[in-house]
C-alpha cells in the first residue's frame, strides 16, 4: 500500500445522485446469493413447468370435448410458470428492502444517500430492470419450448386468422407461432406483469419494513383476497374480480382472439396493463411516503 | 494499528481545519417520551470528543439525528454548518459507525464496502485500502454473517473511513473488542483526530473515554450534563483526596483535623484526607513525630465522577420499571 493511492477524486463537482445509487444497489443486489437462487427458480420453474403442462395438455387433446378444446390456449400453457414466479419476484422485491431494515443497513444506505426518494428510485429501477430482462427471456424461451413440446405431440399451427371455431374443429393440437395475433403481446406482457408485481412488492417493503409482514401482504393480495371475493355473492364479486392483480395478470397473458369464455370477465390486455401499472405506482408512492415520513 | 496504516492516514493531515458538529436546541420525542431534550453542544475538530451517557440516555438518537436518519422534534444539528441532507458527497464528508452488525449476513465484507463506495463515486481501490487499514484484507471475501463481533466492528470502522471524511461518528466502537482491539481503536481515533478530523465517539464506558477523549459531551436522560474537557470534568467535579497510611492512624487523624483537614477512615490503617495538600499532611506528620507509610494523591476516576453526576439521570435505577412508552435509543 502506498500513500499515493489514497487520494480520492476531488469532490468539488456534482453530487451523489441516482447514477451512483443505481450502481450501489446493483452491487448490493448481485452480491447476495439469494438473488441468484431466486432468479434461477424463476427461469427453471418458468421453463420447466410450462414444458410440463404443455406436455400434459397435449396428451389430453384427443380426449377433449368442444368446450375444452375452445379453452385450449397454447400461449397460456407456455406461461404456467408465472404462477410460481409471481411469488418469487414478490419475495425478491420485498427482501431487497426489508432485509436492509432487519439488519439495520438501511441506515448506512440512507447515510450514503440522504435524499431518500433517490434510494427508492434506484432500488426500484435496478430490481425492475433485472426482473424484466430475466422474466422476458424466460417467457419467450418458455413459449418456444412449449410450442416445440406441442409440435412433438403432432401439433400444427392453425391457418392465419383462425377463429375459435377452427380450433374446436381441428383434429390436430393447435400450435401458436409468435407472430400469431396476440401471441407476442401475451408472452411479452408476462414479463411486464412480473416486473410490475416486483415493484408492488418493493413498495410494500418500504411501507411495512418487516419481511414477514410484507410477504404476507403480497401473497394475500394475490391469493387470499381473490378467495375472499369469490365467497361474496356473484353480483358483487363479478364486478370486482376483474380488477384484482391476479386477474389483471390473466387478462395480460390470455390470447383473446381465440377465446370466448373470458370475454367481459377480464379487462382487455392493455387496459389490465395500465391498471396494474397504476397499482404499482400507488403502492410505490405509499412506500415513498412512509420512507420520507418515518425515522430510519 | 499497524505503522503503515498510520502512514496512510497521515496523508491528509493538516488539510482539515474547522469541521464541526453543532447541535442547537436539539430535541427528539418518541410518542410522549422525550429521548433528547434541548441539547446544545459543539464538537470541534482536531481532538477526540467523547459522548458519554448511561444506556438509554439518547446518545444513539442524537447520532442518528446528526446523520439525518431521525428527524429532530425541535432544534437543529449541522455538520460544518450544513444539514446532513445538504451534503453533496455524504460519505466523503461524514463517516459513521452506528451498529456493527448492520450488514447483510450473506454479503462479503468487500462487496458491502463496494456497494457503499459506488454510492459516493469512491473508487474501488479505496475499498481494498480501508480493508487493509482495519486488518480485514485476509477475510474480505468472507460473508459478513460469519464475522465475529470484533470483525464486524472493524468492518463498520472501515465503512466509516471509506470516504476519507473530515467528520467521523462512532457509536460504541469498542463494544465486543478484545483488549488488543480496544487499544487499536483508541490509537486509531486519536490519530484520526490528530490529522485534524472531527471525531465524535459515544460510549457508556467512562474509563475508556478517559483514555481516549480530550473533550467530553455528557448527557443523561437526553439532557446535557456537561460540555467540557476530560481534565476539567474530573477536576471540577472532585475534591482532591489524599490516601495516607500510618501505624498511628488515630493520632494522625487528630493532628490533621486540628490543621483544618477533613479525615475519613479508609480501613487497614489508612485515612482518606481532603482539604489538605500532600505536602501539608507530610509536614504535619513530621512535626508531630508520626511515621507515614504512604502518602498518595487520589485522582477520582472519570467513572466515579460520571456516576455521581448522572445518578439522578439514569434511566435504569434498580426497582424502577420503565414505562411502556419509553423507547430505548
Amino acid at each position: 500500500m502506498t500513500t499515493a493511492t489514497l487520494s480520492l477524486p476531488p469532490t468539488g463537482a456534482g453530487r451523489a445522485g441516482i447514477r451512483h445509487a443505481i450502481r450501489s444497489e446493483w452491487t448490493k443486489l448481485r452480491s447476495v446469493r439469494s438473488t441468484w437462487i431466486a432468479l434461477a427458480v424463476v427461469v427453471v420453474a418458468g421453463i420447466g413447468l410450462s414444458a410440463l403442462v404443455s406436455n400434459i395438455e397435449a396428451g389430453r387433446w384427443a380426449g377433449l370435448g368442444p368446450a375444452d378444446r375452445a379453452q385450449f390456449d397454447p400461449v397460456r400453457f407456455s406461461q404456467t410458470g408465472v404462477f410460481i414466479s409471481q411469488f418469487v419476484v414478490g419475495v425478491i422485491g420485498a427482501l431487497i428492502v426489508t432485509s436492509e431494515y432487519s439488519t439495520g443497513s438501511i441506515r448506512t444506505t440512507l447515510a450514503s444517500m440522504p435524499r431518500r426518494t433517490t434510494v427508492l428510485a434506484a432500488k426500484g429501477m435496478v430490481i425492475a430492470a433485472v426482473i424484466f430482462v430475466v422474466t422476458e427471456l424466460t417467457a419467450f424461451i418458455s413459449f418456444f419450448v412449449s410450442q416445440a413440446v406441442l409440435t412433438a405431440h403432432g401439433g400444427k399451427a392453425l391457418p392465419a386468422g383462425s377463429s375459435i371455431v377452427t380450433q374446436v374443429r381441428s383434429s390436430v393440437i393447435p400450435v401458436v407461432t409468435v407472430t400469431d395475433s396476440g401471441a407476442f403481446r401475451a408472452v411479452f406482457l408476462c414479463g411486464v406483469y412480473l416486473t410490475l408485481l416486483t415493484l408492488i412488492a418493493v413498495g410494500i417493503g418500504f411501507a411495512l419494513r418487516h419481511t414477514a409482514g410484507a410477504i404476507s401482504l403480497y401473497v394475500g393480495l394475490l391469493l387470499v383476497i381473490p378467495l375472499v371475493i369469490q365467497i361474496l355473492p356473484s353480483s358483487i364479486s363479478g364486478s370486482i374480480e376483474k380488477f384484482l392483480p391476479s386477474n389483471l395478470g390473466l387478462a395480460m397473458v390470455v390470447v383473446t382472439t381465440r377465446k370466448t369464455d373470458f370475454a367481459g370477465v377480464l379487462l382487455t390486455p392493455w387496459a389490465a396493463t395500465v391498471l396494474l401499472a397504476l397499482y404499482a405506482v400507488g403502492v410505490v408512492v405509499l412506500g415513498a411516503w412512509a420512507l420520507l415520513r418515518r425515522d430510519a | 494499528m499497524n505503522p503503515e496504516a498510520a502512514l496512510v492516514l497521515s496523508v491528509h493531515a493538516a488539510r482539515r481545519h474547522s469541521s464541526m458538529i453543532e447541535a442547537a436546541g436539539l430535541s427528539k420525542n418518541y410518542g410522549r417520551t422525550r429521548a433528547v431534550d434541548g441539547l446544545n453542544f459543539e464538537v470541534r475538530s482536531g481532538v477526540v470528543t467523547g459522548f458519554l451517557g448511561p444506556n438509554g440516555s439518547g446518545k444513539s438518537t442524537t447520532m442518528r439525528m446528526v446523520l439525518g436518519l431521525d428527524r429532530p422534534t425541535a432544534g437543529t444539528v449541522t455538520v460544518d454548518g450544513r444539514h446532513y441532507h445538504d451534503l453533496k458527497w455524504p460519505l466523503r464528508e461524514v463517516g459513521a459507525l452506528l451498529e456493527a452488525n448492520a450488514i447483510h449476513p450473506g454479503r462479503s465484507a468487500r462487496n458491502h464496502l463496494l456497494g457503499l463506495a459506488h454510492s459516493n463515486a469512491i473508487p474501488p481501490v479505496r475499498v481494498d485500502e480501508v480493508l487493509g487499514l482495519v486488518g480485514l484484507d485476509a477475510v474480505s471475501g468472507r460473508k459478513a454473517g460469519k464475522f465475529s463481533l470484533g470483525m464486524s466492528q472493524r468492518l463498520g470502522i472501515a465503512s466509516a473511513l471509506l470516504g476519507d471524511p473530515g467528520v467521523l461518528l462512532f457509536d460504541e466502537p469498542v463494544n465486543g473488542l478484545d483488549p488488543e482491539g480496544i487499544l487499536w481503536v483508541r490509537t486509531l481515533l486519536q490519530s484520526l483526530a490528530a490529522e485534524g478530523r472531527t471525531v465524535f465517539v459515544s460510549s457508556h464506558l467512562m474509563s475508556e473515554m478517559a483514555l481516549t477523549a480530550t473533550d467530553l459531551v455528557v448527557i443523561g436522560r437526553g439532557r446535557l450534563i456537561a460540555d467540557t474537557t476530560v481534565d476539567d470534568f474530573i477536576n471540577s467535579n472532585t475534591e482532591a483526596t489524599v490516601l495516607v497510611r500510618s501505624p498511628e492512624v488515630d493520632r494522625l487523624a487528630g493532628v490533621l483535623t486540628s490543621i483544618g483537614a477533613s479525615v475519613a477512615h479508609g480501613g487497614n490503617g489508612s485515612l482518606l484526607v481532603t482539604k489538605a495538600f500532600p505536602a501539608v499532611i507530610g509536614d504535619a506528620a513530621h512535626t508531630a513525630g508520626i511515621a507515614l507509610h504512604e502518602l498518595t494523591p487520589q485522582q477520582a476516576s472519570l467513572e466515579q465522577v460520571f456516576m455521581d453526576l448522572t445518578s439522578d439521570a439514569v434511566d435504569f435505577h434498580g426497582g424502577r420499571p420503565r414505562t411502556a412508552d419509553e423507547v430505548p435509543s
